[in-house]
């Protein structure tokens, strides 16, 4: 059974671009890719992406979701950083269930197992067509401004 | 009532020898032997024997007992003669045996039979009072859901609930039979759900039974609106009424501004340089006429709520939008706030106290929001201050606002307000688009992603129906909300808005409920469903196959409650126990559930499940086209999780 159903599409929801500029608004970023090192396996990454609930507020692609980042990197600018950020949410985490990202601990999410996500994060990259090829979009836009 | 005009064969007496005739008829080739035993034993009685057609019917035969009691005008046929006579369009039910007297009523009565109202078969008593939910929504007015004793008034109670907080007006009756199975009897039935709804009664007499409709009808229809029930014993329901007459309807009276406030609110509107309008949630369609009549008359700009649900202002109404100024001098809320008069009706908590015997005390009804209930406040004057609000019904005040600003109009302020119209015109239709085009942008992202994204099914959809005269029935919360930002909510039943009490279990058959309404009006709807929403009863899918309903559903299947898994998720995060386990108790894979497979099991015919998203668009075409032709369809479509 649902509940807390008025704060559904926000609560919860990770903050990996919490100051990247696009918090909480679904869209395209149009920040670039960061190409600060990475040194995890993506592959290891990948179930780790998945089983740690990741993609929940993400998006498989990192792109959707109540919190996409592709484009909007910030906490994600960097290994280390990021890091420090999934640590950093113990402090101020409130055990009610709000808008932020859950915190993970080191004694649950190993250093490498981090950097292994981190690693397959870093191999997101925007789907988004140009807006120009998308013809249902642009036909959405023609039709509304064909009203009178 | 009078038991001298009970059935001369009692329904325990009657199955108690139909059981032995069962069991001859277990063993041995259909004999007359059971006749004879059922004759046996009731001639102790001194009772007629039953009939060869009494004993087949329990035993197997669908036929109804013949009795011996003349019926030359059954009370359950002016029951149906009532409920015709209030509009009723559908009657849904789950069979039970304690209105066979109605639904007999139902089928067979009239010319023609079963129309107006029509019999729905229901497969679940939940579907068919949330069949009704969302019927009201979409037409402004209440159908009837039937059902069956205490079991039925319990397996509906949780969509009552949800219709009750969501102010839809629901007409219900439940049988009641004394005779038959105890646990299916109780001396108070509507009691289990009297606190959640707004009026019952259990009526002793035809006469008061017919009157009770009435009532139920208007008391659900009058704010706040609300599911009402009717207990109907199955006896009521049988006995013969030869010259009982249908007493005359009387409709409601709805509460109004008095004149004084009206000719307040009519000056204000007109003297204003730039007056607004916020629209809220109206009772029905005529409201809305109505607003947009007022809005015309003085050139208001207005603000609606027909993105959060039904019966509001239009959104491509060329006054509809911020308007080419922004400073109003003068706003109306008209079932929300407005800075210089708001028109709000009851709120819940006006019958609270009056319902609420065991002070079980539901959660916001009785709060402090000053447009209580838990719908109204949404259209347009949040976050500015409002004045007090008047209590009654702003649609039916319209009518008095209207006549005394046309009283009040003059030539010169007609001019000035057709050159603010043609303005207001301009400025709200270059706002829509320039939303329209950030809202596309931002659509872009994930879209050629798999899964595929939640904004990628709603912007395929929209080129599809736009033209068409559509329905979005099921809630978009879940599922992105992106038909706020892409869709043209035009109809007071584009969008039906959410499911009232936030229950699950309710897209699917508000959606059959809405194509209930649609059927017949040219009208297609669309359903897109949420997986974990559609399992609570999805039998629904087979009412909608069985019944013809122009209704596309396209599953949101992200294989999970998506909710709680983020909260347990978070939660596990609070406590440093790891994440990695949330998806226990909160994901719908291991083995995946085959929609198309669940709907073909229904008879309705789907695709999927697609995670291409270069094949959604031809897919949602079919599935459109299929709708049109009153052929329910459904495509399953593997999503990312909003």
């Amino acid at each position: 059974m649902i509940t807390k159903v008025t704060v559904c599409i926000v609560a919860a929801a990770a903050a990996l671009c919490a100051q990247g500029g696009g918090r909480g608004a679904a869209g395209v970023g149009h920040t670039p890719p960061p190409t600060s090192p990475v040194t995890g396996n993506a592959a290891s990454g990948k179930p780790l992406y998945y089983s740690y609930g990741c993609y929940a507020c993400h998006g498989y692609n990192g792109e959707t979701g109540a919190r996409a980042f592709v484009g909007n990197w910030g906490n994600l600018a960097a290994e280390d950083r990021f890091i420090s950020f999934l640590r950093g949410r113990v402090n101020v985490a409130p055990v009610t269930p709000a808008t932020s990202m859950p915190n993970f601990a080191e004694s649950t999410l190993s250093d490498k197992q981090a950097k292994d996500i981190y690693a397959y994060i870093r191999t997101f990259r925007s789907t988004a067509p140009e807006l120009k090829d998308i013809p249902t979009l642009n036909a959405i836009v023609d039709a509304a401004k064909a009203e009178k | 009532m009078a038991k001298s005009q009970k059935s001369p064969v009692g329904r325990r007496g009657f199955l108690k020898s139909a059981a032995a005739g069962a069991a001859a008829l277990a063993t041995t080739e259909i004999t007359t032997a059971p006749i004879a035993e059922a004759q046996r034993e009731n001639s102790s009685t001194g009772l007629p024997a039953p009939t060869q057609e009494q004993v087949a019917r329990e035993t197997g035969n669908v036929r109804p007992p013949a009795t011996a009691r003349l019926i030359t005008r059954p009370g359950s046929d002016l029951m149906v003669q009532t409920i015709k006579n209030l509009g009723i369009e559908f009657a849904a039910a789950n069979p039970g045996s304690s209105f066979e007297g109605l639904q007999e009523s139902f089928i067979n009565y009239g010319n023609p039979p079963n129309q107006m109202p029509e019999w729905i078969t229901a497969l679940h008593e939940e579907s068919a009072v949330t069949m009704a939910h969302g019927y009201a929504k979409a037409e402004g007015k209440p159908m009837l859901a039937v059902l069956h004793g205490t079991i039925g008034i319990q397996h509906a109670a949780m969509s009552i609930y949800q219709a009750y907080y969501d102010r839809v007006p629901v007409l219900m009756i439940a049988g009641n039979d004394a005779d038959f199975i105890p646990a299916h009897t109780a001396h108070d039935m509507a009691g289990m759900v009297r606190s959640y709804t707004k009026w019952d009664a259990e009526p002793k007499t035809i006469d008061e039974a017919l009157a009770a409709i009435q009532r139920a009808y208007n008391e659900a229809i009058t704010p706040p609106m609300a599911p009402t029930l009717v207990v109907l014993s199955s006896e009521v329901q049988k006995d013969n009424a030869p010259n009982t007459k249908i007493p005359a309807y009387k409709p409601p009276q709805f509460v109004t501004v008095d004149s004084t406030h009206a000719k307040e609110i009519a000056k204000g509107l007109v003297e204003a340089q730039n007056p607004r309008i916020a629209v809220g949630r109206l009772r029905t369609p005529e409201g809305v006429k109505r607003a947009i009549e007022l809005a015309e008359i003085v050139g208001a700009s207005t603000s609606t709520a027909a993105t959060n649900g039904p019966m509001s202002f239009p959104q491509s109404h060329p006054l509809c939008g911020p308007g080419a100024d922004t400073a109003y001098d003068y706003t109306l809320g008209l079932e929300t706030g407005g800075a210089q008069a708001s028109i709000t009706g009851p709120s819940l908590a006006k019958i609270v106290s009056a319902r609420d015997h065991d002070d079980i005390g539901f959660g916001g009804l009785t709060g402090n929001s000053t447009f209580g209930g838990g719908r109204a406040g949404r259209g347009g004057g949040r976050g500015n201050p409002s004045a007090p609000p008047i209590e009654a019904d702003a649609e039916a005040s319209l009518p008095l606002i209207i006549e005394e600003v046309k009283l009040q109009m003059t030539a010169d302020r007609k001019t000035r307000i057709q050159e603010r119209i043609v303005k207001h015109t301009r400025a709200n239709h270059d706002a829509r688009v320039e939303a329209l085009a950030k809202a596309v942008d931002a659509k872009r992202a994930g879209w050629n992603g798999s899964p595929i994204s939640t904004a990628r099914i709603y912007a395929e959809l929209w080129p599809l129906i736009m033209n068409e005269d559509w329905c979005l029935a099921s809630p978009s919360n879940f599922s992105g909300g992106h038909n706020t930002q892409l869709w043209e909510h035009n109809k007071p039943y584009s969008y039906l808005g959410g499911q009232g009490a936030g229950g699950m279990g309710y897209g699917a058959p508000a959606s059959v409920g809405a194509a209930l309404a649609a059927r017949g009006r040219n009208r297609i709807v669309v359903n897109v469903q949420t997986d974990g929403d559609l399992n609570y009863a999805p039998g629904v899918l087979w009412t909608a196959v069985h019944h013809k309903l122009p209704m596309l559903t396209v599953m949101h299947n992200n294989r999970a409650w998506h909710q709680e898994f983020m909260f347990v998720e978070y939660m596990a995060g609070v406590r440093g126990r790891g994440e990695d386990r949330a998806y226990i108790g909160n994901t719908l894979r291991d083995p995946n559930i085959d929609y198309v497979k669940m709907a073909a099991g229904y008879g309705m015919a789907g695709e999927g499940p697609i995670s291409d998203p270069t094949k959604l668009a031809a897919a949602l075409k079919r599935g459109v086209s299929a709708a049109k032709r009153g052929e329910p369809f459904m495509i399953d479509v593997i999503t990312q999780p909003r």
